[in-house]
């Protein structure tokens, strides 16, 4: 029950609505007391012979008044305390997205997306059903289960009324028991169902990999295992769940036979009249709710109580990022200084940068190059602040990137990672994304910028074509452009390039350079690369191996070294002279 | 309009009756189920019965036959006892039942779509796929578990009270079977309304889950981009209406389900009492009838309350299998084996015989491509994005049906070999190294047992990954997140590397493998693949110099036609391609020594 004070919060928020609906609540128990006292009247009439048809009408026109009443008032609590319940599942929904909206990247590699799914879909339902079912069940078993009670045993026989009642513990007992079972097997049923949907995204996201290595039937082997024991864990949750009713109807049945041995051992002893007996047993009949409501109540409890756990577990995990107390809110500007002594990701041993030491003017352009895994996306990551420095600092325009808020120094930047990723809205939107209210001209501009002008021209709803999951396939080149197009029109301070040239072609590459060089004036670029074309261009070129600095200089330096650098530059210019022979045949 | 309201109903019913065919290899355990289902409710509905006997034979005309008194006594607690019980077993049947034939249906669905042709999944967003799959048959199981438990049950145990009725005064039953077609009509109107409602519903739960969905898949760059707030309120705006047609639903709800069945219980009540009433004016009548009478309305709401709740249940999960049947109806299913035989690939000899091909039918993306790869020879395919590269391959690999022409490998068509030979032998470095949720091994593995521990070592080694792997917390059992997310793109391709070297296919397919990797990391593979391709067919489509001249043959594909064909000295010597890239590079690094070592 203690779900019920959890929730407080959001009752008295919705004070007036739940007041309203738990006094109508109990005001329909009251009304529904008199349906089986009329009843009780009327057979003793019929036995004693004083019934009139002037009576039969009285007796039914009240009903019938009854009747109407009950259907107004059971309306009105319904859409006060379910609609209430409706709007907590609303206002949870916002939260925990708003919440997400809050989580570093480290939370999204350590969590699967189908498993936030999850919690935001089936746990919230959960919670929906305790705030509404939940106060409903308790309301009904409290009230009306009492009103009954004390009608039976004040105006029919306290005594019959006490023998009756002695099964129920039992009941309370029992439902109780069933409940905690469930609370276990409901937890599993739904993991393994959550499980079985992670099993399927994948399969269908490595579908290509699936098909090349012939790997279908053994996937469908491993989901059909999966899928079983989802069925196990769910018959498991139907066993105890098919445990209620009959439960419920047993004891009610013990009840029932209670009351018609005692009554009638009572009715002929003339202490009780035929009429009282029929209404005493109505009354019993009228418990059976409040009864299966009682059980009810902890089976919605118990899964409330579940997802509740779960969902506030997940709104108490802290954002690894987060602004100092007094961050400053100016967006930074100037000189960046990279002083890195040593990183380390979270749970690893061996830094994955060392001893990076090195200043870029503003209106620089800095090339990073190495090998992969050699530190050049976690140098970037460091500057984004998606994680924070272990031992070192970077600052721009003398002031730590620490001392900023967040979400200045963001929007200094404009970041273009590696894996591009489109939302499913129209080109326009996405490249408008940083700047919703970006003008047609800006977003074409951009476009441009980014060589991608021409190609969604081509499309027959050009700007409107959508585009993500569930839009046109575009290719990766084309994607990795709109992904620049979309940092550029930030017309930000910095712009950082994560390989975003990969899937392009040395000619296109070129073409943006250009476009870049012209359009960033005195503002600072950052370009990670694996084609040394893209970054030959840059006042300062570092080379990562290990995360260490092994060379550093401009590419005219470099090319004075014989090192690394020169190695593969010469190297990549033949490639990409194939590259271009290629382009001339066209 | 009534037409197409009629063939919407007819479609209805074809769906629903396709549904129940899957009850068909249960129909043994669910015959036994119905049968106690039956029993259990006889039991029940005799109790009443047994009472007014009790009141009319013994209490009212107060005869102490303490004999008989104990006899329906324990009667009646022995069948209480028998209902109980055999309700318990038919409840944990039905859901049993149920649960087993939404088990068969996903795996019907899974193993469906594992089968259909990649132009399916071209066109099917992923998102929606998996929907089918999981959320779609979850919303089914509820139909079974209603129509199964709730509506059979129900209807079992309205019958039976109504038979005790009959039982007790045909002619009062009789006049309660006015409120049936009353309690349909209301069961009618309420799916008429609530139907557009509940669409609308489902309608907006699906878009707030694939915002959310999206949301948290491009997090990184909400964040990256300052945009949380906007993304707030676009969620929220989803939400709101979702929020709104839920409160709608709710309305409906309370205007025509339990608040309107219980006053349909009122009315019947009054009938009832109006009767005996009536009847009271001119005979004695009996009292137990009157009571057993109550007794039975008293039970008869609750089931029509149980049935009209699951109602919209139920027309959610036959829109579910609508579309759940959609994919399993589709034709678009991969390319399968023709023929009897069994052609085993022991050569490697691969045949391009004027080879047409077009993904929609209207656009040709390879235009009669002929060409021959030799056992043991490379064959590089150069040409710029959409000069139809990897269709060459795509059809090499059978994962789209071939319109003109053939392709044989060991001078027998593709189309006769085994899909797992064709897997065994055809080795392919895919351009997007996905890797699984699992740990390294079994990403190098799959679910080829056979595969021993030494063997995915040795696979590591060959090209080079073994390096990086070893260096790992957890070495060959490093957990691999979601999408391998933790690793470097270049490390997600070395394993994926290893993972084709590990089935030591006699063909190897190289499509663009090389084209993120680095330029270093790259030294390595091509020292691996040049292992790799001694006794191996290669197809690469390669970008790299060091792929090309070592290649036997290369075929310079443009808009979807070979133009210029042969080795690389060859293509020197033609004075093409190669020979102005040989002039460019006099000044620079001596080309001479690169081709020559």
């Amino acid at each position: 029950m203690s779900i019920f004070k959890d929730l407080m919060w959001f009752f008295k928020l919705e004070k007036r609505n739940y007041l309203t609906g738990i006094f109508l609540l109990i005001i329909v128990s009251l009304i529904n007391l008199i349906p089986p006292y009329i009843v009780g009247l009327f057979v003793d009439e019929i036995k004693v012979g004083t019934l009139t048809i002037l009576k039969v009408i009285q007796y039914v026109g009240i009903l019938i008044l009854v009747g109407i009443f009950l259907y107004t008032f059971r309306y009105i609590w319904r859409l006060k305390i379910f609609g209430s319940a409706v709007k907590l599942s609303y206002t949870l929904r916002n939260r925990l997205y708003q919440h997400f909206t809050q989580l570093s990247p480290q939370f999204y590699h350590k969590r699967r997306i189908g498993d936030l799914m999850a919690h935001s879909t089936n746990d919230i339902q959960a919670i929906e059903g305790t705030a509404g079912e939940g106060v409903l069940t308790l309301v009904d078993s409290i009230a009306m289960g009492t009103l009954v009670i004390l009608t039976m045993a004040i105006t029919i026989s306290w005594k019959l009324t006490l023998i009756t009642l002695i099964p129920l513990p039992f009941m309370v007992w029992l439902t109780h028991y069933y409940g905690n079972l469930i609370h276990d097997r409901f937890f599993l049923a739904q993991d393994a169902f959550s499980r079985l949907n992670e099993k399927v995204q994948e399969n269908i996201a490595g579908v290509r990999v699936i098909k090349a290595f012939g790997q279908e039937k053994e996937e469908i082997e491993e989901f059909k295992v999966q899928s079983a024991d989802t069925v196990e864990k769910n018959i498991a949750v139907a066993r105890v769940d098919a445990l209620f009713d009959p439960t419920i109807q047993f004891i009610v049945g013990i009840s029932f036979f209670l009351a018609i041995s005692f009554g009638s051992y009572f009715v002929f002893q003339e202490r009780l009249t035929i009429g009282q007996l029929t209404s005493f047993t109505l009354y019993l009949g009228h418990l059976i709710w409040p009864m299966l409501a009682f059980g009810w109540l902890f089976n919605i409890v118990e899964r409330g109580r579940a997802s509740y756990d779960r969902v506030v577990a997940l709104l108490a995990v802290q954002p690894e990022i987060n602004d100092k107390p007094n961050a400053k809110q100016i967006k930074p500007s100037g000189e960046i200084n990279f002083n890195i002594h040593q990183f380390f990701y979270p749970e690893t041993e061996i830094p994955t940068l060392k001893q990076l030491h090195f200043k870029l003017k503003q209106g620089e352009t800095l090339g990073i190059v190495g090998k992969t895994g050699s530190g050049k996306t976690t140098l970037i990551r460091l500057l984004l602040r998606e994680f924070d420095i272990t031992d070192g600092d970077i600052t721009i325009g003398n002031e730590s990137i620490y001392n900023y808020k967040l979400t200045s120094l963001r929007s200094a930047i404009g970041y273009v990672p590696q894996d591009h990723f489109l939302f499913s809205a129209s080109i326009a939107e996405n490249i408008a994304f940083a700047k919703p209210n970006a003008t047609v001209d800006e977003v074409e501009a951009a476009a441009k910028t980014a060589a991608i002008h021409k190609d969604i021209l081509r499309f027959e709803k050009q700007y409107e074509t959508i585009v993500g999951e569930r839009g046109v396939t575009l290719s990766g080149g084309q994607k990795q452009r709109i992904s620049i197009a979309r940092a550029l029109l930030m017309d930000s301070e910095i712009l950082i390039l994560d390989d975003a040239l990969s899937a392009v072609d040395a000619k296109t590459e070129e073409r943006i350079q250009k476009a870049l060089k012209e359009n960033r004036k005195d503002k600072t670029t950052i370009i990670s690369s694996h084609r040394l074309s893209a970054i030959q261009h840059a006042d300062l070129i570092i080379v990562l191996e290990d995360g260490n600095i092994i060379e550093s200089g401009t590419h005219k330096s470099l090319m004075k070294d014989d090192g690394w650098y020169k190695t593969m530059y010469q190297r990549q210019q033949l490639e990409s002279q194939i590259e271009e022979g290629g382009e001339e045949n066209e | 309009m009534s037409n197409v309201e009629n063939q919407e109903i007819i479609s209805k019913d074809k769906i629903f009756r396709r549904l129940l065919s899957y009850t068909k290899p249960h129909i043994k355990p669910l015959a036994i189920a119905f049968l106690v289902l039956l029993l259990a409710t006889a039991a029940d509905v005799v109790g009443p019965i047994l009472i007014k006997t009790f009141i009319d034979d013994y209490l009212t005309p107060r005869v102490f036959d303490w004999n008989s008194i104990t006899i329906l006594a324990v009667s009646y607690l022995l069948l209480h006892f028998i209902s109980v019980s055999f309700n318990f077993y038919q409840l944990l049947s039905f859901q049993r039942i149920a649960l087993w034939i939404v088990h068969k249906l996903r795996v019907d669905i899974f193993s469906k779509v594992q089968y259909m042709g990649l132009n399916f999944f071209d066109n099917t967003p992923g998102g929606s796929l998996v929907s089918r799959i999981t959320n779609d048959t979850e919303a089914i199981k509820d139909l079974y578990v209603s129509v199964l438990s709730t509506f059979v049950q129900n209807i079992v145990f309205l019958i039976g009270i109504i038979i005790g009725m009959f039982i007790l005064d045909p002619q009062l039953a009789f006049y309660y079977l006015i409120f049936i077609p009353i309690i349909f009509l209301i069961m009618k109107v309420y799916r008429h309304f609530s139907s557009k409602i509940f669409h609308v519903t489902r309608k907006k739960i699906s878009q707030l889950n694939a915002k959310l969905n999206e949301s948290l898949q491009g997090m990184s760059i909400i964040q990256a981009m300052n945009q949380e707030e906007r993304q707030k309120g676009e969620f929220n705006k989803i939400n709101l209406a979702l929020k709104n047609s839920q409160i709608k639903q709710i309305k409906i709800n309370s205007l025509l389900v339990r608040p309107a069945v219980d006053l349909i219980y009122i009315l019947a009540l009054s009938m009832i009492l109006s009767f005996f009433g009536i009847r009271s004016f001119q005979s004695p009548i009996e009292i137990g009838v009157l009571y057993a009478y109550i007794n039975y309305l008293d039970r008869f709401f609750e089931p029509v309350n149980m049935m009209m709740f699951r109602l919209s249940q139920f027309q959610q999960a036959i829109v579910a299998a609508e579309r759940v049947f959609g994919i399993l109806d589709d034709q678009r299913e991969a390319p399968t084996k023709i023929g009897t035989q069994n052609p085993v690939i022991d050569e490697g000899l691969i045949e391009f015989d004027h080879v047409t091909f077009s993904y929609d039918g209207k656009t040709e993306v390879l235009k009669n491509i002929s060409f021959t790869a030799r056992p043991g020879e490379t064959v590089a395919l150069v040409g710029h994005t959409g000069s139809g590269k990897s269709s060459i391959i795509n059809l090499l690999l059978r994962f789209y049906p071939i319109k003109e022409g053939e392709i044989r490998i060991d001078g027998v068509p593709i189309e006769e070999y085994d899909n797992e030979e064709l897997r065994k032998k055809i080795g392919l470095v895919l351009q997007d190294p996905f890797l699984f949720v699992g740990d390294v091994a079994k990403n190098i593995r799959l679910h080829n047992q056979q595969i021993s521990v030494d063997q995915i070592k040795e696979a590591a080694e060959f090209v080079q990954a073994d390096q990086f792997i070893k260096k790992l917390p957890g070495q060959y059992d490093e957990p691999v997140v979601e999408r391998g997310a933790t690793f470097s793109s270049g490390q997600r391709q070395l394993i994926s590397f290893a993972r084709t070297m590990a089935i030591q296919p006699k063909i190897l397919v190289l499509d663009e493998a090389t084209a993120s990797i680095d330029t270093e990391t790259e030294d390595a593979i091509q020292i691996a693949l040049e292992k790799m391709r001694k006794g191996r067919t290669t197809i690469a489509i390669a970008h790299r110099l060091s792929t090309i001249q070592d290649a036997d043959r290369i075929l310079v594909l443009h808009h979807g036609e070979i133009v210029e064909e042969g080795t690389h000295h060859q293509l020197l010597a033609k004075g093409g391609l190669y020979h102005k890239m040989y002039l460019i590079q006099q000044g620079g690094l001596s080309l001479e020594k690169e081709i020559n070592s």
